[in-house]
């Protein structure tokens, strides 16, 4: 493709992107008792959760090395990167709704990914009232380990938040689309949810060493926030990421990405191929 | 306009044995079984004709109308829009192409009309001018104008299958597929639907396809007629040679 | 829209056979917790003590108990109130010769019988053989023990009843559940018990009726409490059943009569 086609094609997708955004933020107005339903919901969850934890972590002082202030950090950035999963990748949780029903037609029938339209065209809006505690902990969680926001930092946090939404969003891609081979619709959003707190909002050390490599080498949650914030609050832990940690997020973020899109449009073609 | 040569669409389904026997057997050697939905189907579609495609269920008419509009694809042969192969250029035949599936609507739920037809207009890169004439356009023959602002969840049926009309044309599409769109549809909305396809065939040359099981649709609309049946073409020819072949020849016997 | 999908797939789910996958994923996902609480538990004791003679061992007993105690605490009630509402035959339900809530109170019971065997057990099982067996602090214990846990029971029905009375007012549930799911489970003590809490916050915490649903069986189990507390606070779980009663029996005869005078 010329270098004139790529911008033109990512011009389009990025304006389809926005006025989706647009859209997202238009259905608030229609559905205001949801918006306020979770921003009840939301909150209590991560906002009491956190408390709850720091009260059991603040009787001894520590846990594997993680004081009361650093564990808040992690739990705040973890919440964050749900929040973002949340917003642009969640219908990956209801893709076998879409299969079942035969609502990929739509998609097919239009000039654009059918990836893309499946997560750009639903953006789920909701998602904010995740974001709201997420930040509020991790703020919580710079100002009691004085983390300084320097250039590099910043940076790093960006690097490192746009890493874990991609393997967040990569692992709803690849379960979402085992419904293509299945064909049913199971809803398995509220253990990758489970499974996802548990091992990205408290530091993964905790765990025995074989569950640590399965999480680090095969489903790489543990790059979603427990190394690159390691290496940020400058905390050891069983192997050297060399001041790597939040670029290697981010690479993982890519591979994932790339892996389960692929698994998706094989699944696509069955669906092509056969029908629903 | 569109070209169907040879098509033909096979499925293989795994034959689930009755009962315990069945399920052991089948878990030791998967009989499969080969079901031949579209079985070598060849016509041509000219430029503004407005084709009826009609079958009783399980013929095979939404199998090849989903293959003619990229959402399946063939077993083999192909299918031409306007000389270009749909199967294989999808992203960029389907420009050319307008779907509307009856049961099924295109437009978001939970937001007014309008809003959908934006992310149409971006989706489908319509220059501004060309999309307020073109709405200006629906809103002469359907009345669309009124219902811009009104969410789409609390439209009628009748109302809503305006909208998926509407959004199907935004882009001035050069063929217009329409899956059984007067179910449920009162006399008014089958009304304004008919004279909907008339008029666009006839200002903007538009080719349409529709499959459909209401006499009304074809007596008002289709000028020709393609049967199909066990997925092969069992008649084409216009309305008022098949109906006297067929006059006076029994069900079940076509 | 993101509730229109949740409505429709969960109604799929009880039509079709993927509901065996819930059933399944139940125990999945307190196996999970299970597993993950407790090493959260032995990373932070290590070999240290708590207040009176807690250690790690007896905080994965906890653990281990809240997640079997968990499959008693599933309540079905505030969804068949919001279908009820929904579907709009509610005015039909209410004047029944039998008592609505009664019903639903029966399929609860009912759900929760099946659920012995069928989840209970095996997460009991899974609890002792991942990590170890959650034996109960002494013998004499398992009287106080079941006495407390069908009252926790109680409370927690009744919790769920009123909260279903919610959708009698237009309000979109689905966040609302999930509000409520993590009420009880953050403010019960059902994961971190409620003895970690600073001492205002827990006095607080020890006037509202969650406490009572988790807290106190678990402290009989383990053994945390000196049986005159553990008394007392029975007293106080008895008191909840009894107000909680008569709060549900007050709002389900409002709702009798809104419905009778709107026609559901």
């Amino acid at each position: 493709m010329s270098i004139k086609k790529t911008y033109s094609t990512l011009a389009h997708y990025l304006s389809v992107t926005i006025y989706s955004i647009k859209m997202a933020l238009l259905t608030i107005v229609e559905y205001p008792s949801n918006i306020l339903g979770w921003l009840l919901s939301n909150p209590i969850q991560f906002l009491l959760g956190f408390a709850a934890i720091r009260f059991a972590v603040e009787q001894f002082g520590e846990i594997n090395g993680w004081n009361y202030g650093q564990l808040a950090f992690l739990y705040g950035i973890s919440v964050i990167s749900h929040a973002l999963s949340m917003i642009f990748f969640v219908q990956g949780w209801f893709m076998g709704f879409y299969v079942i029903e035969g609502e990929f037609d739509r998609f097919l029938t239009r000039p654009m990914s059918v990836l893309y339209q499946f997560f750009f065209t639903n953006i789920n809006v909701f998602g904010l009232t995740d974001l709201i505690p997420g930040i509020l902990v991790f703020l919580y969680g710079c100002v009691k380990t004085d983390f300084p926001f320097t250039v590099t930092n910043v940076v790093g946090i960006l690097v490192m938040l746009t890493g874990a939404v991609l393997i967040r969003g990569g692992i709803y891609i690849l379960l979402g689309s085992t419904s293509f081979w299945t064909k049913s619709a199971n809803d398995f959003g509220q253990f990758t949810q489970e499974i996802f707190d548990k091992t990205t909002m408290y530091p993964l050390s905790m765990y025995p060493e074989s569950l640590q490599l399965i999480l680090t080498f095969l489903i790489p949650i543990g790059w979603v926030s427990f190394y690159p914030t390691s290496e940020l609050l400058g905390i050891e832990h069983s192997f050297s990421t060399g001041n790597m940690g939040v670029w290697i997020t981010l690479g993982v973020g890519i591979i994932t990405m790339l892996i389960t899109g692929f698994v998706f449009q094989t699944g696509l073609k069955q669906y092509e191929s056969a029908g629903n | 306009m569109i070209t169907v040569s040879n098509l033909y669409k096979e499925y293989h389904v795994t034959q689930k044995g009755k009962g315990l026997g069945g399920t052991l057997k089948a878990l030791v050697r998967n009989e499969k079984k080969i079901i031949k939905a579209v079985n070598g189907l060849d016509f041509h579609v000219g430029k503004g004709e407005i084709v009826g495609f009609i079958g009783p269920n399980g013929s095979g008419k939404s199998t090849t109308i989903k293959m003619m509009t990229g959402i399946l694809t063939p077993t083999s042969g192909e299918v031409l829009i306007d000389g270009r192969n749909i199967t294989k250029y999808r992203k960029d035949v389907v420009r050319e192409i307008g779907v509307v599936f009856g049961q099924r609507t295109q437009l978001n739920w939970d937001l007014r009309l309008e809003e959908t037809f934006e992310l149409l207009r971006h989706i489908y890169r319509i220059d501004k001018k060309e999309y307020r004439e073109t709405l200006e356009v629906m809103n002469s023959i359907l009345g669309i104008g009124a219902l811009l602002d009104k969410p789409v969840r609390q439209m009628s049926l009748g109302q809503r299958v305006k909208g998926d009309l509407t959004a199907a044309m935004l882009h001035s599409p050069k063929v217009l597929f329409l899956d059984e769109p007067t179910i449920g549809l009162d006399f008014e909305a089958k009304y304004a639907l008919h004279e909907f396809i008339k008029e666009i065939n006839r200002v903007k040359k538009t080719t349409v396809l529709l499959t459909t099981h209401d006499l009304s649709d074809i007596q008002e609309l289709c000028e020709r007629l393609l049967i199909i049946n066990d997925g092969i073409l069992v008649d084409d020819g216009n309305l008022t040679e098949i109906t006297e072949k067929y006059r006076y020849m029994k069900p079940g016997t076509a | 829209m993101f509730s229109k999908y949740l409505f429709v797939y969960k109604t799929r789910i009880i039509r079709s056979f993927t509901y065996k996958f819930e059933v399944y994923g139940n125990i999945l996902m307190q196996t999970i917790i299970m597993i993950t609480t407790s090493f959260f538990w032995r990373a932070l004791f290590q070999d240290k003590a708590f207040g009176n003679g807690i250690t790690a061992d007896s905080m994965m007993t906890y653990t281990i108990m809240s997640s079997v105690l968990s499959v008693l605490f599933i309540t079905g009630v505030e969804r068949r109130i919001q279908e009820s509402v929904e579907k709009g035959t509610i005015a039909i339900d209410l004047m029944r010769p039998v008592n609505i809530f009664g019903m639903f109170l029966a399929e609860d019971l009912g759900s929760i019988t099946a659920l012995l065997i069928q989840n209970l057990l095996p997460i009991l099982l899974l609890g002792s053989l991942l990590i170890r067996f959650p034996a109960i602090v002494s013998l004499s214990a398992i009287p106080l023990f079941a006495a407390s846990v069908i009252l926790s029971m109680a409370i927690n029905w009744l919790l769920a009843a009123i909260f279903g009375m919610w959708a009698f007012t237009a309000i979109s549930m689905d966040p609302l559940y999930q509000a409520k799911k993590h009420l009880i489970r953050l403010l019960s003590g059902s994961i971190i018990p409620i003895w970690f809490f600073p001492k205002r916050l827990a006095g607080i915490l020890n006037l509202l009726p969650f406490v009572y649903i988790y807290q106190l069986p678990l402290d009989i189990y383990i053994g945390s409490a000196s049986n005159a507390e553990i008394y007392s606070r029975m007293l106080i779980q008895l008191s909840w059943v009894l107000v909680l009663g008569a709060l549900f029996y007050i709002l389900s005869g409002k709702s009798l009569k809104k419905v009778l005078v709107q026609g559901g």
